[in-house]
């Protein structure tokens, strides 16, 4: 955690945005944006641990940004262990979402959310017998395609589950490492493929078709010889499915083109010079930035990297853009955990904060 | 909060508080484990948990295959009997908000004690900061104190009802008016007022105030019809005025029967009485510096035109006292009640006793209507005894204590008090108002102790504080900012912190590593890294305890672990499992600096590439490049002895090459040596034998022998 004084607020270059803050009085582990029902209110989803009872749960909020604005709570779920990653899945018949996840004790939770209603429902569960062995570090749902889940951990296992009508719940061991390499975070590319981060800034990319390996791997050794990092986060956009957008330790984002796949893109940190880095501390979440440039995203080449949004540990929530100066959207005095970007409306983020609160802004 | 001492009452000389019948407290465990459970463990876990161990005795594991868990450690939180005032997630609310402003006035403070000792050009500056600190802290404490009144206000409401405020806020204040506001200095009396104001219902827990009083007599309010006939009222409305609470007053007075419609008629008389008064209690001249909007009185700035109001107003008192219109009044209850308002008024000291119930509420009637002009704390002091006199209270108040504390210019019982009452967060943060408001109370902060260990009280109280605040799993990522401003022993303690986190989980390793680099701590770092690593290795994660060990820089341990790795490591090139050291291999990355011994894997998949290259294909070439990647793995001092005999095996085809022999003769003697060296070390107890046919070592003996003779033919 780094301390920033306050600097004056918000400079010059930086557009209009509102931000609020609700004090949660207990850690946020992870959060995410729900799908949108009404005009008036929206849904919000945190995974919580409350240290004073040492109870972990996963809530559903209401909130309301009409003046003034509120954030009250509308269901919660206790869980059996901390949540280490939080994903959605709309289904397209049901109205309510399917919410995916990972405890921290090696198991998988599967619930629905009757946002009408306000209830939290347990739909499925993946136990740790034979799963993960500690904590899965990262999961991803794959929405259009195959509909599964894959799930990583340090403990080097690779995990897919089935969530459609046939193999609801089956676990199949994709890839074991034995331990020798851990995975800190999945993402799809396609209804076969996925990414992998880890230790040492390490990509692996993985085709369900090709088992027993990565198809390919990369090494981030940039880092002029002394130290190395963890990629924590990564993201591939739909449109470049070829490109991987990764974010790890000391402040380092960059993107591994598979067409590239020795001359990675660096965004930021990394010791470079020439790039403009917000962060110097562990980047702990990145995403696609589809609000930022959002109109001229067919006029960018191909090979030029598509804006993205950041957190840091030293309380930086930015947009990164290749060549330009980084946006600062947020300069808190405390660590910026988890963010996510409303997919319906990219204008609405919500992040959480390392003190015991969330903040949402509203960029227009 | 851990280190306040919970407030007995009476003066005892113990230091540690004991209750006198200590009641027993259970905490269920709930371990969840089969009996019979052979060993249980109790030790102290961070702040106030303890951590159990249950232990079940170890047993031969069921034969389905179903493993029951050895043993379960469980945290148990002991509750602390605090004063619940606040809770725990609030106090880390306000422990969070405080951190900003701290670091804040710390960082002004260093940049101004760099350029010169404060010159009277940048005081007023440096006075702004200390107010800006203040209010950011006091905002923290609780909510304004004005909540928005109602559109549309009840009638018989005469107190709004607000949350209950915080002795702490009324503490922090209170401080605020005596050290850090300069602007207050000239108005003292009128700001005790207010805060006696916001702050009265806090002393009504042993004993009647003029705010529960009301409280209490709002509730009669709304059933009563008539009320100027009974005693209560008039009362209730000498009390509020005493105290200056004017508008109240007001409000209650315009209660007054006489004002109904269809009472005007016959008391008119009366009416006018109580208007006049109304007017007059309005019409109070006030020395103060602004009167908010809902406020009544006649705001004056100075003292030439205050003194001029003061005694028009009082003239016009005693005139209304001597007017004839009091004989006709018919009402007894209201003539004898609004001619002990205007005693009141005119500080008559019988009156003003009467009128109040706390030494404290008499002491701003004194303000008010005895002594307006009362300035400086000594006169201040005597008068606040003097009260307290008259009207004695039984036990002890901490923010009495406080006042006393501070009107008698005593910085050691100002700080006694705050350390016993409000404990360590109060300590470190107010400690910031005394010594900016307070030469005496900076030089006692600021000296250094030789009981304390040469350290200052400043000092200690932060440090304290940091402690307390690394006590808890979400607090403790601010300790460093207040032990970075202790200069003697504030990195000591930081290391110490840093150095008993528990690293169970990556996200505390990497947020502790992070305030490493920020404050210099390397060592501490890499110490950080080995424990994890170690910790991976012992769990499993062999790759990442590679990664920590590598990031740590400890080549000894590295060392260590190649060669309890390299048991695992096939070592035969037919052995399919070596593909599992891949994704190792591509950690460890191409530089060996900090790889260690570990640094041979990356060597030996290169000459297993090159190897499998040569059988599946006869290229000179590749026999050649795999030829020199035996002869650098062979001569390399990393390569463990028990893979030398799989590897030249392993490497018959290459001494055995058609075309030409690929090794020269010193470098066949290399192997040689390297055989002599096996064959010597077989007859060593520790000799690892290879799993390997009983014919190898002949037939590679065999074939270098057979290559050095071909090599030296060449040459």
């Amino acid at each position: 955690m780094a301390l920033t004084i306050p600097s004056p607020q918000p400079t010059s270059h930086s557009p209009p945005f509102q931000v609020h803050r609700f004090p949660q009085d207990q850690y946020i582990d992870a959060l995410r944006w729900l799908p949108q029902l009404s005009a008036f209110h929206r849904h919000v989803l945190l995974a919580t641990f409350n240290s004073d009872t040492s109870i972990s749960s996963l809530q559903t909020l209401t909130y309301t940004p009409n003046s003034p604005p509120n954030l009250s709570l509308q269901s919660s779920y206790p869980t059996p262990s901390r949540i280490t990653s939080l994903k959605t899945l709309l289904i397209p018949q049901s109205p309510k979402p399917l919410i995916v996840a990972s405890t921290l004790s090696g198991s998988l939770l599967f619930l629905s959310a009757d946002l009408v209603n306000g209830s939290l429902d347990f739909e499925f569960s993946v136990p740790e017998k034979g799963f993960h062995r500690g904590p899965v570090s990262g999961i991803d749902v794959d929405g259009n395609g195959s509909g599964s889940v894959v799930s990583v951990g340090e403990d080097g296992k690779i995990n897919l589950i089935g969530i459609g009508s046939e193999g609801r719940g089956s676990n199949q061991r994709f890839f074991d490492s034995n331990g020798l390499v851990s995975y800190s975070t999945v993402k799809w590319a396609s209804p076969f493929e996925f990414v992998t981060g880890g230790l040492g800034y390490s990509l692996q990319w993985w085709d369900q078709r090709r088992p027993g390996g990565p198809v390919s791997q990369f090494k981030g050794n940039w880092s002029s010889g002394t130290t190395s990092g963890i990629v924590h986060s990564v993201d591939i956009h739909p449109s470049r499915k070829h490109t991987c957008l990764a974010g790890g330790s000391s402040g380092t984002v960059f993107a591994w083109d598979l067409r590239w796949q020795h001359q990675p893109v660096i965004l930021s940190g990394a010791g470079t010079p020439e790039t403009y880095s917000p962060s110097e501390s562990e980047i702990w979440e990145v995403q696609y930035d589809n609000y930022t440039h959002s109109s001229n995203i067919r006029n960018v080449s191909s090979s030029r990297v598509l804006p993205a949004m950041i957190c840091s540990e030293d309380g930086i929530l930015a947009v990164i853009e290749q060549g330009e100066v980084p946006m600062e959207l947020l300069a808190e005095p405390c660590a910026i955990n988890s963010f996510d970007i409303d997919k319906e409306n990219p204008s609405d983020v919500i992040c959480s904060l390392e003190w015991e609160s969330i903040a949402i802004l509203t960029r227009s | 909060m851990p280190g306040m001492t919970s407030d007995s009452g009476d003066h005892s000389t113990s230091v540690v508080p004991i209750s006198p019948n200590p009641q027993p407290t259970t905490y269920p465990l709930n371990h969840g484990l089969k009996p019979p459970i052979a060993r249980l463990s109790i030790s102290w876990a961070r702040g106030n948990t303890l951590r159990v161990t249950v232990l079940r005795q170890p047993q031969p594991s069921a034969a389905n295959g179903e493993e029951e868990a050895g043993g379960k450690v469980l945290e148990v939180k002991l509750s602390d009997n605090r004063d619940g005032e606040i809770d725990d997630a609030q106090w880390r609310r306000i422990a969070y908000g405080s951190v900003t402003p701290f670091a804040l006035l710390q960082s002004r403070k260093n940049s101004t004690s760099t350029l010169s000792k404060i010159s009277a050009l940048d005081s007023t500056e440096w006075w702004q900061y200390i107010m800006e600190y203040s209010r950011e802290i006091n905002s923290l404490l609780g909510n304004p104190k004005t909540s928005p009144s109602l559109a549309i206000e009840d009638q018989k409401t005469v107190l709004k009802d607000v949350q209950k405020p915080t002795c702490f806020k009324a503490a922090w204040e209170l401080m605020e008016i005596f050290y850090a506001d300069q602007h207050s200095q000239a108005w003292i009396p009128e700001r005790l007022l207010d805060w006696l104001a916001d702050y009265d219902c806090l002393f009504s827990g042993t004993q009647p105030t003029v705010h529960s009083e009301l409280v209490n007599f709002q509730k009669e309010l709304v059933t009563r019809q008539a009320v100027e006939d009974h005693p209560k009222y008039w009362e209730a409305i000498s009390s509020t005025l005493a105290i200056g609470w004017l508008e109240i007053g007001v409000k209650l007075l315009r209660l007054h029967g006489s004002y109904d419609f269809d009472q005007l008629g016959s008391r008119e008389t009366e009416n006018g009485l109580v208007e006049a008064v109304a007017v007059l209690i309005s019409k109070m001249p006030r020395l103060r510096a602004d009167l908010g909007a809902d406020k009544l009185g006649e705001c004056y700035k100075n003292k030439p035109d205050f003194v001029k109001a003061w005694e028009k107003w009082q003239a016009q008192i005693t005139k209304l006292d001597c007017s004839a219109f009091w004989l006709q009044c018919e009402h007894h209850q209201t003539r004898d009640g609004l001619k002990n308002i205007l005693q009141t008024m005119l500080g008559n000291s019988t009156s003003l006793s009467n009128a109040t119930f706390h030494w404290m509420e008499l002491y701003i009637a004194h303000f008010l209507y005895i002594r307006p002009f009362t300035a400086g704390l000594e006169s201040m002091y005597n008068l606040a005894q003097k009260c307290m006199q008259i009207k004695p209270v039984s036990g002890h108040h901490k923010l009495i204590g406080l006042l006393i504390g501070i009107l008698g210019e005593n910085p050691e019982v100002v700080l006694a008090e705050c350390s016993k009452s409000f404990g360590s967060w109060m300590m470190a943060h107010a400690a910031e108002l005394l010594a900016a408001g307070n030469i005496q109370a900076e030089m006692l902060l600021q000296k250094e102790q030789f009981q304390l260990g040469g350290i200052c009280i400043e000092e200690l109280n932060r440090l304290v504080y940091a402690q307390v605040l690394s006590s808890h799993a979400l607090t403790w990522q601010i300790a460093p900012i207040y032990l970075s401003s202790c200069m003697k022993q504030g990195m000591g303690l930081l290391e110490t912190v840093l150095s008993k986190q528990a690293l169970q989980h990556d996200q505390v390793l990497l947020k502790s590593i992070e305030i490493c680099r920020l404050y210099e701590l390397g060592t501490v770092s890499s110490n950080l890294m080995k424990i994890t690593a170690v910790h991976d290795w012992k769990h499993g994660k062999k790759g990442s305890g590679v990664f920590w060990l590598q990031q740590a820089r400890d080549e000894v341990r590295l060392n260590r672990i190649a060669k309890h790795l390299f048991d695992f490591v096939g070592k035969s090139l037919s052995d399919g499992s070596f593909k599992q050291w891949e994704g190792l291999i591509e950690l460890l990355g191409p530089e060996s600096g900090i790889a260690g011994g570990l640094e041979f894997l990356n060597k030996y998949r290169e000459f297993r590439r090159s190897l499998q290259q040569v059988h599946s294909g006869t290229a000179t070439d590749a026999a050649q490049r795999a030829a020199e990647a035996l002869i650098s793995l062979m001569k390399n001092p990393s390569t463990p002895q028990r893979f030398w005999l799989p590897i030249l095996h392993d490497s018959l085809k290459l001494f055995n090459w058609a075309g030409r022999p690929l090794l020269n003769v010193s470098q066949t003697n290399v192997l040689l040596n390297k055989l002599q060296e096996l064959s010597m070390a077989r007859l060593r107890p520790d000799f690892v034998n290879a799993d390997l046919p009983p014919e190898a070592l002949n037939s590679v003996r065999l074939a270098i022998a057979t290559n050095l003779g071909r090599a030296i033919l060449e040459e």
